[in-house]
């Protein structure tokens, strides 16, 4: 089957716990929510297709446990990563402090080739709570501290009403896109016969 | 908990040499199992009769952390959210109780191949099948034995059933275990959930795993995977090893497009050659003469700077040669034969391809040319120099001209028809070698008509009860194995008998336990007698009530019946390792 290429994007979506990273994925994907919390253990995987610019796409989701027990994860887990989506509740300051964290731990685990340019998308959940009332951390600040840490593109959501949740994502498929643009060229070797120091089967040496 | 994968209390096992019977369970193996265990605490590795390593980290430890009764949400495995997909997310649930089941029942196994010769028949369908197929499929569930090749940053490379974007969950699960377990400074090596175990085999950058209910033996899945592993370099080197170095989100499909039917047939091979697990090659039987003409012209090519000539006949080696030097693996062999035919495009035209041979460089490419000078039988002349296409286009029209003179091309042809030893040609009275030089084809000519002669011998096989053997020649790197005939006819009970093969195999090669000798073994199926000596391995397979000393004597027999026919049915003097 002469298939199109297909490209593949993982991302990886961190935050404190409880500030709905599953219940955004699940609204994203499923289209369902729940007001039910329930921890993520580890984490959970889901994939989605999208259409950008008729080219067609899988995301690969990594939805991860905000709990500090679960970090231990580790390096595996966000190697090769194309986007990372920091998610913080508005209600909750401490989340949103907590962004910077999650900023730099992701950084130190993933060690991406080109940090400062690396595809980060911030997302304030939970804009709907009590109309807005118990809101506080407002939305000019945290444009401020994605401005500060180079332009990370901004959406505020409500993964409970669907608001922004399919706009955040479509952002989040193209800068992870742009990032895999520059793929590594595969240059394999020819054999030298002449080179002596050729590794050789074993068992013929005598 | 991991249980042992003991043969059932029912064989009579017994071993007539000092050591004693090889338990089938690798202490190191044990460990990993447990290692996991320890680490969710509670024990559900083994329980889980869900497959999918999925639930093993993941699960085990949502379930001691939730109050209420769990259902499997997490994990690229779960019903509900494994997978999801625009316009299909909804259906998963309902999926689970409807179809799959009749598909399942059938050999999903996909061993359908012809009966005699083994090689795949018209029957079995290359490429991957059942694409539409991810892991909330209850049939993709059900599949016994899965593939899958995936980075280290968990983006799916290949699966043997269904479509790997779609499976990209499932991929990040199998990552994610993998990680979890890196990250506490070990390596995983085995699951046992249930009836399944789920094999994991890192290199570098690439991660094998392979998920199966079929009882092989964890060392023998291991093997698979090596090979999985050989095939893949052999199409795109160690090189790939360099992409991930700089960019750990490297996605290398593309670099595989269209090898989907590469993969998928040597998977099926695990089937049905013998190769696999033997690691040595097998020859078409020929005239002794008939294969030095071959090999004469081979090694004049081989002179004129190609690094290794062979014409093979389907995956039989007709003739064989290398540069001074230069060795070939039985491994190699295999997998580049099974590169050629199992792409299409070889056969409708010469060809010039790079290639690179796993266990002679596994850094670099080689160039092969590929020629099929029929349906079945094909040349390849390796060499080094990207631009040897036409120095190696004349040396195969020279090739070609000598074989057809010497009519080793029909003799190809007569041999594939004939077959090769059959039981029911064991000679019950051996007579000294020298009074018998050709004794393969002389028997050939006694039994003329093949019909009248099998149906005088169905469910009886060979003289006392012999069904099947296999003759491996240690100092060659080759083996003989005899044509299947009744009672072994049918492709299932074929497959069946490599996996006991397989499993004997396995049990004679334990480093920890063995190495033995001899092995006598009886179950409900066959009598498995296995005799090792420094110079070869025999594995014949016996009627259930064959009598000890007889399957003893007779194997004997065939060790003496391959000595008078060697000349027949190896490449003499040609060892890989020997030049």
């Amino acid at each position: 089957m002469p298939s199109r290429r297909r490209t593949l994007l993982k991302v990886i979506i961190l935050g404190d716990s409880g500030v709905g990273k599953t219940s955004l994925m699940n609204q994203y994907v499923n289209k369902k929510f729940s007001n039910q919390y329930k921890a993520t253990i580890g984490a959970d995987f889901l994939t989605k297709e999208v259409q950008f610019e008729d080219r067609l796409f899988t995301l690969q989701i990594w939805d991860t446990a905000g709990q500090e027990r679960f970090q231990s994860l580790g390096v595996a887990f966000y190697r090769g990563a194309d986007c990372c989506v920091l998610v913080y509740d508005v209600n909750s300051m401490k989340s949103f402090d907590n962004l910077n964290n999650w900023r730099e731990e992701f950084l130190i685990q993933a060690s991406p080739s080109d940090p400062d340019n690396f595809p980060f998308v911030v997302l304030g959940n939970k804009i709907d709570v009590d109309g807005g009332n118990s809101r506080v951390v407002s939305e000019k600040k945290a444009r401020a501290w994605c401005a500060s840490k180079g332009n990370i593109p901004y959406f505020e959501t409500s993964a409970k009403e669907g608001i922004n949740v399919e706009e955040a994502f479509q952002c989040i498929a193209k800068n992870a896109l742009k990032s895999g643009e520059e793929e590594e060229i595969y240059l394999p070797d020819t054999i030298d016969v002449g080179n002596s120091s050729q590794p050789r089967s074993s068992g013929c040496e005598c | 908990m991991s249980t042992s994968s003991s043969s059932p209390s029912s064989d009579e096992e017994l071993i007539f040499n000092p050591n004693p019977i090889p338990k089938p369970i690798d202490d190191e193996l044990t460990l990993a199992s447990l290692t996991l265990t320890e680490s969710n605490g509670n024990g559900s590795v083994g329980e889980s009769d869900r497959y999918g390593g999925a639930g093993v980290v993941l699960e085990a430890e949502r379930e001691g952390e939730r109050e209420g009764p769990s259902s499997p949400s997490s994990s690229g495995y779960a019903g509900e959210r494994g997978s999801s997909s625009e316009g299909t997310s909804n259906s998963r649930i309902g999926d689970e109780d409807d179809d799959g089941i009749q598909e399942v029942i059938n050999d999903h196994d996909g061993f359908v191949d012809g009966v005699g010769d083994s090689s795949p028949s018209p029957s079995w369908v290359p490429g991957k099948r059942h694409v539409d197929e991810d892991d909330a499929s209850i049939s993709w569930r059900k599949r016994k034995k899965h593939f899958f090749i995936l980075s280290h940053s968990g983006k799916p490379i290949y699966s043997r059933y269904g479509d790997e974007h779609k499976l990209a969950g499932f991929s990040a699960t199998l990552q994610a275990i993998i990680s979890f377990v890196e990250n506490g400074k070990d390596r995983i090596k085995l699951v046992r959930a249930g009836k399944h175990q789920v094999v994991f085999l890192i290199k570098g950058p690439i991660y094998l795993v392979c998920i199966s209910c079929t009882e092989e033996s964890y060392e023998s899945l291991r093997g698979q995977l090596e090979l999985l592993y050989g095939q893949m370099i052999l199409i795109l080197t160690k090189s790939v090893n360099r992409c991930f170095e700089k960019n750990p989100k490297f996605d290398m499909t593309p670099l595989l497009g269209g090898t989907d039917v590469v993969f998928s047939s040597l998977i099926h091979s695990f089937n049905w050659n013998p190769a696999t697990f033997l690691h040595a090659y097998t020859c078409l039987p020929l005239a002794y003469a008939t294969r030095q003409a071959a090999g004469a012209v081979l090694q004049d090519v081989a002179d004129s700077g190609v690094l290794f000539a062979l014409l093979m006949c389907k995956c039989k080696v007709v003739s064989l040669v290398g540069a001074q030097k230069a060795s070939l693996h039985p491994d190699d062999m295999l997998l580049l034969s099974n590169f050629v035919m199992s792409s299409e495009s070889f056969r409708t035209s010469e060809s010039f391809s790079p290639i690179c041979l796993p266990r002679y460089n596994p850094t670099a490419f080689l160039y092969a040319y590929v020629h099929y000078f029929d349906a079945d039988t094909y040349l390849m002349l390796l060499t080094t120099s990207s631009d040897a296409f036409y120095h190696l286009k004349d040396c195969r029209i020279r090739i070609e001209q000598v074989l057809l003179r010497s009519n080793v091309l029909s003799e190809v042809q007569r041999s594939m028809l004939e077959g090769g030893m059959r039981v029911e040609d064991l000679p019950v009275d051996p007579l000294p070698r020298s009074s018998m030089p050709h004794r393969l084809s002389q028997q050939r000519i006694l039994t003329q008509s093949p019909e009248i002669f099998s149906e005088s011998i169905v469910g009886i096989g060979g003289p006392t009860g012999l069904w099947h053997f296999i003759y491996r020649s240690i100092y060659l790197d080759q083996y003989v194995s005899s044509d299947f005939s009744p009672p072994i006819s049918s492709p299932q009970q074929q497959k069946r008998l490599y996996r006991a093969y397989q499993k004997l195999y396995c049990s004679m090669h334990d480093k920890g336990i063995g190495p033995h000798k001899t092995q006598f073994r009886r179950d409900e199926n066959y009598v498995l007698l296995c005799w090792v000596t420094q110079d070869f391995e025999l594995y014949a397979a016996f009627d259930p009530l064959a009598d000890k000393a007889v399957a003893i004597k007779t194997c004997n027999r065939v060790c003496q019946w391959v000595k008078d026919v060697e000349n027949e049915i190896f490449l003499q003097g040609a060892s890989p390792f020997s030049w």
